[in-house]
């Protein structure tokens, strides 16, 4: 098949033609997109005609390429589990254009030289575009704040010590007089660690049957108290990651009702997985916040429907598979997911028709976009040319060797799922091609 | 010959076997036939030559990365009366810590092809786990608070034998004293006990006794009430760290509320048995006069062990399915 390589610099006019063009503003049928210096040129029938070289669509589905606000590269210093280039490859897999990175890396992402190194690495790679975020505190410990005016200079987005809540309130009001100020978004990983204490799995019937320690929801729902309150006191926008439990969610609502700057993400896995996984003892499975009940996925998944929840993160968090073949105590949190969330979302929600594709696509497009104050991304000349084209008939079955992460295993492994990414651009470059990532 | 010999000994002969992780996959008739071989390890064990050529071939290796010498012990004593070889590896998490993961122990020590692994871990799940990665038998020697199914094995061996005119696990109430939160004895007896047929009351302080703990089971917090018409009373070990982690206010406020005493014990059914999965805290969880007492059957609970582990031994190795 001609047309560019993945990662190609493209020079000249190249158009994607015969597709079904979706995006925020609705559907717009089938047309063209004519691509040129990293822009949309054209979009509309019969404009790909303008084109040196073209990609046939045959019908499938572009809209604006993904933006994932939460996702663990692991650089610096964690490379055995991830770096820049595997990851940005995965998250340009996943149909992402761009990823905010968490901070939690060796060393922690707490110094704007640190930010600059990666925002210069991650310019020269192919993939998705890498907006990081930065540290609330040095080191993730949570006692003095990190100088957030000079990683945003540096090119910071988001202000987050996720992966470790930030115990101390008053640090945390402090972070978001700051953040409030300069307009950075703080994002929370919101858990109290003397609730939650040495719990690896949600704690109810399934954790008192396994004799695994639990933690419960309320650790969740008393933090998202806290820092909801911290936002509504000072006004700083404050993005709570990964909600999980019906009480923080019904928290969150409250605070959204009064009209407080708060906004939320949940997960693909909190959306799909319960802590009945655990009962297989397999440590993929180790997720923090954890996979809650039955009842608690039910809920988020009527927060969705109900607009309740702004952005879906995938919280995409590769480890070794060594690390995860260890006991349910030591084996780290966290699982990889970027690849197969669009996939894993449309199925269960889409497909099943829990939720429309409009609706899932706001929250992967505009509600992301709406919660960092970024343009909208659309499908019209001016715009930049990132784009997905999504597959949403072809069942194809999850198969983790292929994933262009390091980490080679998922808890949705050989399920047969829809919605595959087939090509993704960033920036008028061809990032991934499915066919080739096939070969 | 020389070729055929070599082919033998380097085929694969460890068929995929039967596990004791649990009681998931046991039935009550199962049980019942465990008991029955453990009344002829016993008589074994009275002999003067306590040793029969049972499992002679079989090796047996004991992975404890907990420290338990007297299960231990107990598990290395069956293994040896039934003529089996035994390997011991224990771990106390040392080369875990360096960053081995479970698996590659688990395929280190296994290159010694020892034929079942008794296992002994503080995070619950790992004989689950290591199912994944051999073919040799797995027994849960206790994995975290989840399971130890052997000590609730030998619990209601030591009850069926020692309950006066015993017809049976029908009707009768085994009542769990105090720290059933982090208790892997307490579920294992919880879910062998009813699988028999039988009555289980759980007791403790609210912290120790979470609502979620055993579904369909009696909860008390009054030790009074709960021990009312009970056949068998245990009491669990109290450990120290439970105060220090804020979960009890004091020792001595354990003791007045839910120390196992003779005068707890006047409702109780009659000949009813006061058991302990030991090590006993004397005077804490348990008077020391009721540790001594007549109804106190915890000597005969660890000499039940040997018998039953061999029984375990010897139906995971060599009995049939």
């Amino acid at each position: 098949m001609s047309g560019p390589r993945p990662g190609a610099r493209r020079a000249g006019r190249w158009a994607v033609v015969g597709a079904h063009l979706v995006d925020g503003d609705g559907d717009h049928g089938v047309g063209d997109v004519l691509i040129e210096s990293g822009e949309i040129r054209a979009v509309g029938e019969g404009v790909g005609a303008a084109a040196q070289t073209s990609i046939d669509a045959g019908g499938a589905l572009l809209t604006p390429a993904f933006l994932d606000l939460h996702a663990h590269l692991r650089e610096p210093g964690q490379e055995v589990k991830e770096d820049l280039a595997s990851g940005l490859a995965a998250a340009a897999a996943g149909g992402f254009g761009t990823v905010v990175s968490m901070a939690n890396t060796t060393p922690t992402v707490d110094e704007p030289g640190l930010v600059g190194e990666l925002v210069e690495k991650a310019r020269r790679l192919p993939g998705a575009r890498l907006r990081p975020g930065a540290a609330l505190s040095h080191g993730l410990r949570g006692e003095t704040l990190t100088d957030f005016a000079a990683l945003q200079a540096a090119g910071a987005v988001m202000i987050t010590d996720d992966g470790m809540p930030v115990a101390d309130g008053r640090l945390m009001r402090s972070a978001c007089e700051y953040a409030a100020e300069l307009g950075l978004i703080v994002q929370t990983h919101s858990e109290d660690p003397s609730l939650r204490g040495d719990g690896v799995m949600h704690e109810g019937a399934v954790s008192q049957e396994l004799g695994l320690p639990g933690n419960p929801d309320a650790a969740e729902a008393v933090m998202v108290f806290r820092d909801c309150e911290v936002a509504r006191l000072t006004g700083a926008r404050v993005h709570i990651a990964h909600v999980t439990s019906r009480r923080a969610m019904e928290v969150i609502e409250h605070f959204k009702a009064l009209g407080a700057p708060v906004t939320c993400e949940v997960t693909p896995h909190h959306l799909t997985l319960t802590d009945a996984a655990l009962r297989g003892f397999d440590p993929v499975f180790k997720v923090a916040p954890p996979l809650r009940s039955d009842a608690d996925v039910a809920y988020l998944r009527e927060a969705l429907r109900r607009g309740t929840v702004d952005s879906i993160g995938t919280d995409h968090a590769p480890h070794t598979r060594a690390e995860k073949d260890r006991d349910l105590t030591s084996a780290p949190f966290g699982l990889p997911n970027i690849e197969v969330a669009f996939p894993v979302l449309y199925t269960r929600l889409v497909a099943s028709g829990e939720l429309g594709l409009d609706g899932m696509l706001r929250l992967l497009q505009d509600g992301p976009a709406a919660v960092m104050g970024w343009p909208r991304p659309r499908l019209q000349a001016g715009a930049p040319a990132d784009l997905v084209l999504l597959d949403l008939e072809t069942e194809r079955t999850v198969d983790p060797t292929r994933f262009a992460s390091k980490a080679k295993f998922s808890p949705w492994a050989g399920e047969p799922l829809r919605g595959w990414p087939m090509l993704t651009v960033v920036g008028g470059d061809v990032v991934f091609r499915l066919e080739d990532a096939a070969a | 010959m020389t070729a055929t010999v070599q082919i033998a000994l380097t085929e694969k002969t460890r068929a995929r076997r039967r596990n004791l992780l649990d009681f998931a996959a046991w039935s009550s008739d199962e049980v019942a036939a465990l008991f029955g071989t453990a009344d002829v390890m016993a008589q074994v064990l009275t002999r003067t030559i306590k040793k029969v050529p049972a499992l002679q071939g079989f090796t047996v290796g004991t992975l404890f990365f907990e420290d338990s010498t007297r299960t231990r012990l107990s598990f290395e004593r069956a293994a040896r009366a039934q003529s089996a070889d035994v390997i011991s590896f224990a771990a106390g998490g040392s080369s875990l810590s360096k960053g081995e993961s479970l698996k590659d122990t688990l395929r280190t020590i296994d290159q010694m092809q020892a034929d079942l692994y008794v296992v002994r871990h503080p995070t619950a799940g790992v004989p689950y786990q290591l199912t994944r990665w051999t073919d040799a038998a797995i027994v849960n020697a206790g994995d975290g608070r989840r399971a130890h199914p052997t000590q609730a094995l030998l619990d209601a061996y030591t009850f069926r034998n020692r309950f006066e005119g015993f017809d049976g696990f029908a009707g009768k109430r085994l009542v769990i004293v105090g720290d059933v939160l982090h208790s892997r004895v307490a579920r294992s007896n919880v879910e062998l006990w009813r699988k028999l047929g039988g009555e289980v009351v759980l007791c403790g302080p609210p912290p120790l006794l979470p609502p979620e703990l055993a579904p369909g089971v009696r909860h008390s917090h009054r030790l009074a009430d709960a021990v009312e018409g009970a056949h068998a009373v245990m009491a669990l070990r109290l450990q120290r760290e439970r105060m220090a982690s804020g979960l009890l206010p004091s020792v001595a406020e354990y003791v007045a509320r839910y120390q196992l005493t003779a005068r707890a014990l006047r409702s109780a059914a009659d000949g009813a048995l006061v058991m302990h999965p030991g090590p006993i805290n004397r005077d804490v969880e348990i008077a020391g006069d009721v540790a001594d007492g007549p109804r106190s059957v915890i000597e005969t609970q660890v000499a039940s062990g040997v018998p039953i582990r061999m029984a375990v031994l010897y139906t995971l190795l060599v009995g049939k399915r």
